[in-house]
């Protein structure tokens, strides 16, 4: 396993240094060069058109310029925006990428674990009428034009009803006299996300070994309310309560867009979890296990789904993308200020430097999160794991 | 002689085995129901230029781009309380109504009183007998706009399925037989293409070129071509490569160029079929996307009808302006998702092991 990882690794570091050059050389084709363009303006001191000149290396060959990019990009160096010209791109994305971590971290993990389940409950009921109904919903959901749907959404719960709030992620009027800045209570929301998360798993890791479905679910349900009384002491205690108020109010008006991109996201999952169910439950070892009498609901969820997880996982490293990719959309629809937006404002105002740094970051942000899903998988499936061991 | 009577019977047998799979095929509902959505689209998406050639439609009137109606109606003129809820209105959106005009609007028309008729264009223009679907707010047949949008979603969805399926199958049967160095290349590639984020990419090149409908096409193909369809289809032809009927043609002497297009090629095509059904999929999505935030260089599109009614600001009128909304965005909806149930119909053709018990 570790020889898969390293190779794998070593593969995916091969990649990265295919994207910083297609990257590079992308923006290098924009007409007029992006970079002179900033040249162009004459009120442009002397020596900031030197500084310019001589941080783009634009008076060098392209190859030489490459090797430059990648040096300066190694270096965090990508120069200055255009449009806010004092901050530098990392400047802006350190802090932007908070606001998309959190949202794309917590979407990920409910549709995925939503879509899991659907599945694998459609599989089970082939042929019934709630099986044609909840496919044709997944089909819907997982083919429908999404900036509308998101619009329709905002339309139903933030206006119509007034339910939910319309855009941004906090009320300016309660932050007036707010001791922090939002990403303060941002970064210790993803923290308190994130340990949740690891908690959760290793009550689960745990339990796997147990033998009666019963026992298990039973100590699954306590550890989730061990977790619940946890988080409850653990916002009412020392920093984390004066921070209370305000991450509720980012909490609040979270709700729609994970909701929004959940409803849209589980879908696919759903889907193939059915594909995949459908065949595992023609292999002859479900008949062995039918015939033994085992009872239907330990098939399904020790023999069949265990099985089917696996395509799962795989096809959900290559949503990772697609995800992101409605993550930009879904940041643009409910102007949310994160990486998306930021990328989306700064292409269309030609701020290329931003441009250049943002696509960069959320390229290595997919590449991490291929490589994590990667490795996480060559644990699950018991063919590479074993294989190298022996 | 014996020549022709093997060509009859290649036909008789091809002839046969469609036959087949059409009766599987059949035997999907969801599949159906999907191709009888495609089958609807491209029926609207061709009758336009035929009502524009036969004139049943004239070209100035019902033009989506630049056609346009003027609609006079008979409103009354009544003045809007300050307060609400009264008894005629319960919100101040709901004055004035659907056939009445606010008089404060009317400031330019010195002699109107409340309680007259006032004859006045509307636009955006309910559903009527002569517009089915109503105008927009430029006057603009919205029906018209959908066909429109049909056909440039067809153009863009075959041709760059067409194309992509294409770059992936050559590559993939190439790396499957070649393997080696050329196979490797063509695995990092696909790696970095399917890790690319493929809207900001789209972002980008559509900020520096004008992207057209058959630029997009050509992009969206030659991405989708050399992304994660190669390594599937790598596989499939790593498959039939160790099949003996390979074995056999080679040792008869068939040139690798022979075995490979004739021998490889028609078995690796129905995964191929499938991809492009999928495909189609995402193209359509992304050019609605694309057009939905104004990045591209077309006239008209399913994508841009929607980005106007935002633009306007009717996204939030909710049912009182359903047709500038509604329409649009099910039309995506429904072709996407009729490509893709078509897509799950073959897939239980070629997939054996789906099929019902």
């Amino acid at each position: 396993m570790a020889e898969y990882i390293f190779k794998r690794t070593y593969q995916m570091t091969i990649v990265f240094f295919l994207f910083l050059i297609f990257s590079y050389l992308l923006f290098n084709a924009i007409p007029g060069n992006a970079f002179s363009n900033l040249l162009l303006n004459p009120s442009l001191p002397p020596d900031a058109y030197e500084k310019v000149i001589e941080t783009y290396g634009l008076d060098k060959p392209i190859l030489e310029r490459l090797q430059l990019y990648i040096v300066n990009f190694f270096k965090g160096d990508f120069g200055y925006s255009y449009k806010n010209f004092p901050k530098t791109p990392i400047e802006l994305i350190a802090e932007r990428l908070p606001r998309t971590l959190m949202l794309f971290s917590l979407v990920n993990i409910v549709a995925f674990y939503t879509g899991f389940f659907i599945g694998k409950v459609l599989a089970w009921r082939r042929g019934s009428k709630s099986e044609t109904w909840i496919t044709v919903t997944s089909v819907f959901s997982y083919t429908v034009f999404y900036p509308w749907f998101a619009l329709m959404m905002l339309w139903i719960f933030g206006y119509k009803l007034g339910w939910l709030p319309i855009g941004k992620f906090l009320y300016p009027e309660k932050w007036y006299d707010a001791p922090f800045d939002s990403d303060v209570v941002f970064a210790s929301m993803i923290k308190f996300t994130i340990i949740v998360t690891v908690l959760q798993f290793i009550a689960y890791l745990l339990t796997r070994g147990i033998e009666s479905l019963n026992t298990r679910k039973n100590i699954r349900f306590g550890s989730l309310i061990v977790i619940f009384i946890g988080s409850y002491f653990y916002w009412n205690s020392g920093s984390a309560l004066i921070k209370k108020p305000y991450a509720a109010d980012i909490a609040f008006h979270m709700i729609l867009p994970v909701m929004v991109v959940t409803i849209v996201a589980f879908a696919g999952t759903a889907l193939l979890t059915r594909t995949t169910m459908m065949e595992v439950l023609k292999e002859d070892y479900i008949l062995t296990a039918r015939a033994k009498g085992i009872s239907q609901k330990r098939i399904r969820d020790r023999h069949a789904a265990r099985t089917a997880l696996l395509p799962v996982v795989t096809s959900f490293i290559f949503t990772i993308v697609t995800i992101i990719d409605g993550s930009v959309l879904t940041e643009q629809i409910f102007s949310w200020p994160g990486m998306g937006q930021l990328l989306l404002q700064s292409v269309l105002e030609e701020d290329i430097p931003v441009a250049m740094a943002t696509f960069s970051f959320v390229g290595i942000f997919a590449l991490i999160a291929h490589l994590v899903a990667d490795i996480s998988y060559s644990y699950l499936d018991p063919r590479i794991r074993i294989k190298s061991q022996g | 002689m014996s020549n022709q009577n093997e060509t009859n019977l290649r036909k008789e047998l091809r002839k046969q085995a469609i036959k087949r799979n059409w009766k599987l095929f059949n035997q999907s509902k969801l599949g159906m129901i999907g191709l009888y959505i495609v089958i609807i689209f491209l029926f609207l998406a061709l009758l336009q230029p035929f009502l524009f050639i036969t004139g049943i439609w004239n070209r100035a009137i019902y033009d989506p781009v630049v056609g346009y109606d003027e609609i006079r109606q008979n409103l009354t003129v009544v003045a809007c309380p300050k307060e609400f809820p009264t008894e005629k209105y319960e919100t101040a959106a709901d004055c004035p109504a659907r056939d009445e005009v606010n008089i404060k609007t009317l400031y330019l028309a010195k002699d109107v009183e409340v309680g007259d008729t006032y004859e006045a264009y509307i636009q955006p223009a309910p559903p009527s007998s002569k517009h089915l679907l109503g105008t927009d707010s430029l006057g603009r047949d919205v029906f018209s706009q959908i066909m429109e949008g049909s056909q440039v979603a067809f153009v863009l969805g075959l041709l760059s399925a067409t194309l992509g399926v294409g770059i992936s199958t050559l590559l993939g049967t190439i790396a499957a037989f070649f393997g080696g160095r050329i196979d490797r290349y063509l695995m990092r590639q696909s790696d970095l293409i399917l890790m690319l984020p493929s809207l900001p990419l789209l972002f980008i090149i559509s900020a520096f070129a004008e992207l057209k409908v058959w630029h997009l096409a050509v992009v969206l193909g030659v991405l989708g071509g050399l992304g994660g369809s190669v390594i599937t289809i790598k596989s499939q032809a790593l498959q039939v490569k160790v099949k003996p009927f390979v074995d056999s043609a080679r040792i008869t002497g068939g040139s690798n160029m022979k075995i490979m297009f004739s021998h490889v090629l028609p078995n690796v095509a129905p995964l191929a079929l499938l991809f492009m059904v999928f495909s189609v999929t995402g193209a359509i999505a992304s050019e609605s996307v694309l057009s939905f935030l104004g990045l591209l260089n077309i006239d008209m599109s399913w994508g841009i009808m929607i980005y106007l009614a935002q633009t306007d600001g009717f996204i939030f009128s909710g049912i009182r302006y359903w047709w500038l909304i509604l329409p649009a965005g099910l039309a995506v909806t429904l072709l996407a998702g009729g490509f893709y149930l078509v897509g799950r119909g073959l897939d239980d053709v070629f997939n054996p092991r789906l099929r019902k018990r």
